[in-house]
């Protein structure tokens, strides 16, 4: 309830400031330009107010679980809001007692194996199905897309079954390694997808250009497009990084070591074990957001672009 | 179009990598679940058994059949027969009707005979799927119109509601599985107390919400279906979950729908004399319409993959009540070490998801306005 009242007073001043085309009408006279700078202005109250609310919503569960982070194991049995001093012993303990440590390493070397493979395989792919002309190209592009639609579920047994065969009959072993962790989603129809509709709109003369100076599409692709394909390889990435960090249910099936466990199983393991310590479950939490949240904010301006593009022309 | 052999060549060399990991990874899988599937499997390939799997899923194979062809004569009624006169058209609603009929005794013989867990989990995922999805949507498309509106604070705003978004699953799930945990002065209950709601089990509740509702109005006196035919409680917290991460991806799709009208289509309405709820109705939401359709099929497909956030949040008292279908599969693999079920299951599954995308395609499809 304060919230929502809070919410309001904050969307009224942020109204003010607005640069309505409507707010000039600040007549003294009751009048119909009066009443329309009213509505104009309730109306951007209402606007702002309804932002507001909804952001502390969105806000409010982070805050939470940073203040929870920071309490003694009594203040989180009491529920109090604040804790009174900030328990920075938490996380050592997460990241030492709990071994999240490691996990964070593994969880990282992961992620940077399976973004940089994804990178480089989809953009391979993408090029000449944007760009060159070859028989069977539509196809290749329609079968690629019909990978969206196998759920990770119908996949799992079998892939478990393929990797399993692969540890026993390849020159480095699978499971608990890296390889059953990365390789299957190094290349994904939806970072194809985006990067085709990327490059189908990279202009013509560009490699005309290219050619004339005697460049093949190899140079062309990783000297010329590449760096033009900024925004989306970066979307791209971080929705693999993402996909990675995130990743629990195959983990759980390919790790049975700690060795190569990532830290989405310990999170897990850690919840299920510590059972009522939630102010270290909570570091767990907040050590396991800091890489994607400092992802996010050094690319954001790309990604919210990339996100949006997908939606329009998907 | 002048192909050089080297051209393809290369066009392929480039292309090899991702075919060979989308092949092996993305599209043999479905041919080997299928093999593994009419096996006994474990950790070892077993006695062929054939259609045995299926048929302890889905139950008598003629209710299968009844089900199947009842959907497909249904589908296929209006290309058959068609013609406008009025003996026409009673015949085409009379035999539409029969056929639906038959397709729902067949599911409900299907539903009768099959593994009832396999079900149950197919009724949690629909519960799942119609109460998150149309809040998500209608939500969004108030924010992201709100957002659209605010001109000076649109990308603070887009921030904010995409960091739950981008946040991992695996840590907010944990978090919200304590923020609704069934202590008095747990945040759920505190918040839900200041909007007079009593003290609730939460994420632990398996009780339905209409159970609940009645409890609350001190009606004791309930049948046991009440339990059955709803949500539970511990599924609703799930949903508030849900929609809690993905309102800012949704948000920032319609709002570059929004953006992407032309601004004179709206002037062009205002001299004519329309009102605000005439311009959204005519001219906003068929141009946004695009946009709602992609949002919607991505979160319908997404409640069939749900697996990560259930699997965090799930508590030993409600999981009956949350266990989404990949849930049920994956315990099938972790916990009963039954591959082959898991197989038959996985891709009982699939066929659900591409029917349903099927029919999403042709209900709402048919509303898209893709003009220019």
């Amino acid at each position: 309830m304060v919230t929502e009242e809070e919410g309001r007073v904050r969307g009224g001043t942020g109204g003010d400031e607005l640069p309505s085309e409507l707010g000039g009408g600040r007549g003294t006279t009751a009048g119909p330009a009066t009443r329309t700078a009213a509505k104009g202005r309730l109306a951007s109250a209402l606007t702002y107010g309804g932002l507001a609310v909804a952001g502390v919503v969105a806000a409010f569960p982070f805050v939470w679980m940073l203040l929870t982070s920071f309490m003694t194991r009594g203040e989180t049995l009491r529920y109090v809001y604040l804790p009174a001093t900030l328990e920075w012993r938490n996380y050592v303990r997460a990241w030492s007692e709990a071994n999240f440590a490691l996990y964070f390493s593994n969880s990282l070397m992961i992620a940077v194996v399976q973004v940089g493979g994804t990178l480089l395989f989809s953009l391979m792919a993408a090029y000449p199905l944007a760009r060159m002309q070859f028989r069977g190209r539509e196809t290749i592009f329609l079968i690629i897309l019909a990978t969206l639609m196998v759920p990770e579920t119908a996949t799992m047994v079998p892939n478990f079954l393929t990797v399993s065969w692969l540890h026993s009959h390849s020159a480095i072993p699978w499971l608990n390694n890296w390889p059953a962790l990365t390789v299957p989603f190094m290349a994904s129809a939806f970072s194809i997808f985006l990067l085709r509709q990327f490059m189908r709109g990279l202009p013509g003369e560009l490699w005309e250009a290219a050619r004339i100076d005697g460049a093949g599409h190899v140079r062309f692709l990783f000297q010329i497009a590449l760096p033009l394909c900024r925004a989306p390889l970066l979307t791209v990435g971080m929705f693999t990084f993402i996909g990675s960090w995130n990743a629990l249910g195959w983990p759980l099936l390919v790790t049975s070591r700690p060795t190569w466990r990532p830290i989405s199983v310990a999170l897990l393991r850690f919840v299920e074990e510590a059972g009522a310590e939630t102010q270290l479950q909570m570091a767990g939490a907040v050590i396991a957001t800091v890489p994607v949240l400092l992802l996010y904010a050094l690319i954001q301006k790309e990604f919210t672009a990339g996100i949006s593009v997908s939606g329009l022309k998907g | 179009m002048n192909t050089s052999l080297k051209d393809r060549v290369t066009a392929w060399a480039f292309m090899a990598p991702a075919l060979v990991v989308l092949g092996v990874f993305g599209f043999f899988p479905i041919g080997y679940a299928f093999f593994v599937s009419l096996h006994r499997w474990r950790v070892k390939r077993g006695a062929f058994v054939g259609f045995e799997h299926y048929n302890r899923a889905l139950g008598d194979p003629l209710y299968v059949a009844l089900f199947v062809l009842g959907l497909a004569f249904f589908l296929g009624v209006r290309h058959w027969v068609t013609g406008q006169s009025l003996w026409l058209r009673v015949v085409r609603r009379g035999l539409e009707a029969a056929t639906l009929i038959a397709a729902g005794a067949g599911l409900l013989g299907v539903v009768g005979s099959g593994d009832p867990r396999l079900f149950n989990a197919f009724k949690v995922t629909a519960f799942y799927a119609v109460c998150a999805i149309p809040a998500e949507v209608a939500i969004s498309m108030v924010l992201a119109y709100l957002l659209f509106k605010a001109l000076s604070a649109k990308g603070f705003f887009r921030v904010l509601f995409f960091l739950p978004y981008v946040t991992p699953m695996i840590a907010t799930a944990v978090a919200f599985r304590i923020i609704f945990s069934p202590h008095p002065f747990s945040l759920a209950n505190q918040i839900g107390g200041a909007f007079g709601l009593q003290t609730m089990g939460w994420l632990f509740e398996s009780r339905s919400v209409v159970s609940l509702a009645l409890q609350a109005l001190d009606i004791t006196q309930y049948p046991g279906w009440v339990d059955a035919a709803f949500p539970s409680m511990a599924l609703i917290s799930v949903v508030l979950y849900n929609i809690w991460v993905y309102i800012g991806y949704d948000t920032v799709i319609l709002l570059a729908g929004f953006s992407a009208i032309p601004p004179h289509y709206y002037e062009a309405a205002a001299i004519d004399g329309a009102t605000a709820a005439q311009a959204f109705r005519h001219i906003t939401l068929p141009l946004i319409s695009p946009a709602l359709f992609f949002i919607s099929l991505i979160a319908v497909i997404g409640t069939f993959r749900a697996f990560n956030h259930i699997y965090i949040m799930r508590t030993p008292g409600a999981r009956d009540t949350v266990d989404v279908v990949s849930v049920a599969i994956f315990d099938q693999i972790i916990l009963s070490h039954n591959l082959a079920y898991a197989a038959a299951l996985s891709l009982i599954l699939f066929v659900v998801i591409l029917g349903l995308t099927f029919v999403q395609n042709r209900v709402l499809g048919r509303r898209v306005f893709y003009g220019d």
